[in-house]
């Protein structure tokens, strides 16, 4: 039963090794230059593994923000737009956190005032941001675009930068999940509520915590974004909010948080989503291929992990 | 006469059933048979193996070798609805039903399709013949079209018992059901039971309460760690005996207290100051107060309103008039109680004291995390690792490791489990809503132990219990309650007899 729960637990990062492996024999069999794809791997990993890190504070309550993207989007407008005024990449990164934080602040407090489930007021806070994005792009930019100059950004645009971004969030995310009370509580909340509240821990009170340590993974993936793509758009950051869910849970998180939960789920999932995509375009299958493989694995992980807790909820 | 209720016919037969779960064996070689019109009890330490042989008779889970018979052929259920449409049913010890839905969608679920008519669902004849299910078993107070959420665990617990006799069971399992339910519960069961016996049914019929099933139950069979250790006819039931092979040893020391010393120290701890609260289980200017050294047991009839007042002492519920205090000063929510040292364990044990798809060691944990964490912010594993497992080993936890989830363990060891969160934290006040509540006699006595070491130690403890004997045994005051008010205290040295608890509780 030990090496089976091993097994199971180990999986995740098991299946990551097995895509890179995939990628590298793959690569090297059809001639591709597998250095450069690692990269294009690293930098389209790097956004959504920073996101959905903080977003795991979220999911381990057993709660959800469909928001992440359009937040994302409206930070790294807004933060652009900092810049364009001051050309401070200072206080365009500053901008980028504060606006992200806000964002979570909002979502969480309000669903504190009103007593409504979360997820309730992020979906009300996805149309409001979405609004924002058209509005800012209208009134700030030339009517498409916000366009930060890449020259500006261009001495952060390396990989060493965005995996060091990456590793102290993560990092700082570790420590508070599995080394505080913050993450032990939250994981508590996850599996009963109920039982929480009869325990001292505050349903708004680690509500607000989960957002806000998102919230400052959903700023420094607004940030990143700038320094990847400068010229930002509509479609800036567009895909993030759903590529977080589908990495959470690739990387083998529960979706109903708990005990299960677990950090690093978030950056084995991203990692494995990008390495997958790399070895489909090795393939050269299109995109909308692409996407109905990712959609038929992520069908079966959860499929996997559900019969798994299953198995393992017998009575004595 | 009980030569020829011997002679009747045998219905079900288990042969050398084993089971294991990873690399415990909760059942060995497991053998036993039940006659038609018989009731048969089966009884054990938590752990034993009753649950585990009845769920499998009941289509809940596979054995890993041997055989069944019912009926005189080869029975392996595929499930529990397999089970059910061949008239074996069972009322499972944890909640079994859906609470977002009406009381007559979960007494006939996955079954409504019968009242549908094309699109439409005939949901008035759904709920009369709910209804009618409910009358029949004398459950008439609950009514059919309400929200299965807003009953309480009783109510909960009889739609549930409604739901398996709508389809009329040959065999019924009752695992540790009586536990959730007040005397006009239990005696629903008990009737039901009694009608099968006579209609040439059977029932297995599971309990801690030694009482109960020895007089309702024509035979008993005692279970010891995954093995049947002996079956007692009617003739030969005796209390001790059945004990003994229950604990494979005589019950050492006494049970309850054996003093008449009903005294504690002039302060209070604990206080309820002229309580109002409007609910389903109201209180009405209800004045109480807990005394450091004290055991004050609360009792009364189920909805009396003792567990509105754990709650309310606890800060869990809100207060409309009146306050709660700790050490003199209002207790404003769950947090402010646990940061004055109080403790509180839910008579609902596995909603609301536990989460029970996580560890133990989280569990745990997760009462006293401020205690063993470092600067009350950083968590060491070591640090909490000791812990746990002090918790563990102190109130004698049988698992293989902090790591075992919560679901898996037997009652009476989730229960130790709740011990350790609140006992761990050196709470100073317990409140304790019927802590013993399915619990099998070791673990009682050990809780019992406990309480009484707790109250030597200066602690105050709460006890409320539907158990007159345990208010009885363990308390140093007993405060009656009756419709939402304070009816009699009775002292300790009054020497107060269930008739007297009785008498003020009605």
């Amino acid at each position: 039963m030990k090496v089976r729960n091993l097994i199971f637990n180990m999986a995740p990062v098991l299946g990551l090794l097995v895509l890179v492996i995939g990628y590298f024999v793959v690569g090297t069999i059809n001639g591709i230059n597998v250095t450069y794809g690692l990269k294009a791997v690293v930098n389209q990993s790097v956004v959504v593994a920073v996101v959905a890190t903080g977003a795991v504070f979220i999911y381990t309550m057993g709660s959800f923000d469909i928001s992440l993207g359009a937040s994302t989007a409206v930070s790294a407008l807004v933060a652009g737009m900092v810049y364009l005024r001051t050309e401070n990449l200072i206080l365009t990164f500053i901008t980028s956190i504060c606006v992200a934080v806000l964002v979570a602040l909002l979502n969480s407090v309000l669903a504190g005032v009103f007593n409504l489930p979360v997820f309730v007021t992020t979906i009300a806070m996805l149309s409001v941001l979405n609004a924002l994005i058209l509005l800012l792009i209208n009134i700030n930019g030339t009517g498409s675009e916000v366009k930060v100059p890449s020259d500006a950004v261009k001495s952060l645009d390396t990989l060493g930068f965005k995996i060091l971004i990456l590793t102290l969030y993560f990092a700082i995310c570790v420590f508070l999940f599995d080394y505080t009370p913050i993450g032990r509580r939250q994981k508590f909340l996850g599996g009963n509520p109920l039982c929480a509240k009869l325990t001292g821990i505050s349903i708004n009170k680690y509500s607000i915590i989960a957002f806000v340590i998102c919230g400052l993974g959903v700023g420094l993936g607004a940030f990143l974004s700038i320094v990847y793509a400068p010229t930002l758009t509509r479609s800036t950051a567009s895909s993030v909010g759903m590529d977080v869910i589908i990495a959470i849970v690739f990387g083998g998180m529960p979706v109903s948080g708990g005990a299960k939960s677990r950090i690093y789920a978030a950056v084995i999932g991203a990692f494995s989503m990008s390495f997958l995509s790399q070895i489909m375009v090795m393939f050269n299958l299109n995109s909308g291929v692409g996407q109905m493989v990712k959609a038929a694995i992520f069908l079966l992980v959860v499929f996997i992990a559900a019969g798994e807790r299953k198995t393992r909820t017998l009575p004595r | 006469m009980q030569k020829m209720e011997k002679e009747k016919r045998t219905v079900l037969e288990v042969k050398g059933i084993e089971k294991n779960f990873g690399t415990t064996k909760a059942l060995r070689d497991v053998s036993l048979s039940i006659r038609e019109g018989e009731i048969r009890g089966l009884i054990g330490e938590n752990g034993s193996g009753k649950s585990t042989v009845t769920s499998i008779i009941a289509g809940m889970q596979k054995a890993d070798s041997g055989n069944m018979t019912y009926e005189g052929e080869k029975w392996e259920p595929r499930s529990m609805i397999d089970a059910l449409d061949h008239g074996i049913g069972m009322i499972v010890q944890e909640s079994g039903t859906v609470p977002g839905i009406s009381v007559a969608e979960n007494i006939f679920l996955a079954d409504t399709d019968k009242f549908r008519t094309g699109p439409f669902m005939n949901r008035k004849r759904m709920t009369e013949e709910a209804q009618s299910i409910l009358n029949g078993i004398g459950a008439e107070n609950i009514h059919a079209e309400m929200l299965t959420g807003a009953l309480d665990i009783q109510s909960r617990k009889l739609v549930e018992i409604a739901r398996v006799m709508r389809r009329d069971p040959k065999i019924l399992v009752v695992d540790e059901t009586t536990t959730a339910l007040s005397p006009r519960g239990r005696d629903i069961i008990y009737n039901i039971m009694k009608k099968m016996r006579d209609e040439g049914k059977s029932v297995f019929f599971i309990s801690h309460d030694m009482e109960e099933i020895m007089n309702e139950c024509d035979a008993l069979t005692v279970l010891r760690d995954g093995e049947i250790i002996r079956t007692f006819e009617k003739e030969e039931f005796d209390e001790e005996e059945i004990k003994k092979s229950m604990i494979g040893r005589e019950l050492e020391h006494d049970y309850y207290r054996t003093d008449d010393d009903g005294s504690f120290d002039d302060e209070v701890v604990l206080e309820a100051k002229n309580v109002t609260v409007h609910s389903s289980e109201p209180l009405y200017d209800l004045s109480i107060q807990l005394h450091k050294g004290e055991i004050l047991g609360v009792g009364g009839l189920s909805q009396c309103g003792m567990h509105t007042l754990g709650k309310v002492l606890f800060g869990a519920k809100k207060v409309h008039k009146g306050e709660a205090l700790i050490h003199g000063e209002p207790v404003k929510n769950e947090a402010d109680a646990m940061r004055k040292n109080v403790g509180y364990v839910s008579k609902d044990r596995d909603t609301e004291s536990l989460v029970l798809q996580a560890p133990i060691g989280d569990n745990i944990s997760s009462g006293g995390i401020d205690r063993f964490a470092k600067g009350g912010f950083f968590v060491s594993p070591k640090a909490e690792k000791d812990y746990v497992d002090e918790q563990i080993k102190g109130l004698e936890v049988k698992c293989f490791g902090r790591k075992q989830y919560v679901s898996t363990l037997s009652g009476g060891n989730k229960q130790k489990v709740v011990f350790g969160k609140w006992i761990g934290r050196g709470s100073d006040i317990l409140i304790l809503d019927c802590p013993t509540r399915g619990i099998d006699i070791g673990v009682k006595q050990a809780m019992y132990r406990l309480m009484i070491k707790m109250k030597k130690e200066g602690k105050a403890i709460l006890i409320i219990s539907e158990e007159m004997s345990e208010l009885l045994g363990m308390a140093d005051r007993i405060a009656v309650l009756k419709d939402g008010r304070l009816e009699k205290m009775l002292s300790r040295e009054e020497h107060p007899t269930e008739a007297d608890i009785i008498q003020y509780m009605i």
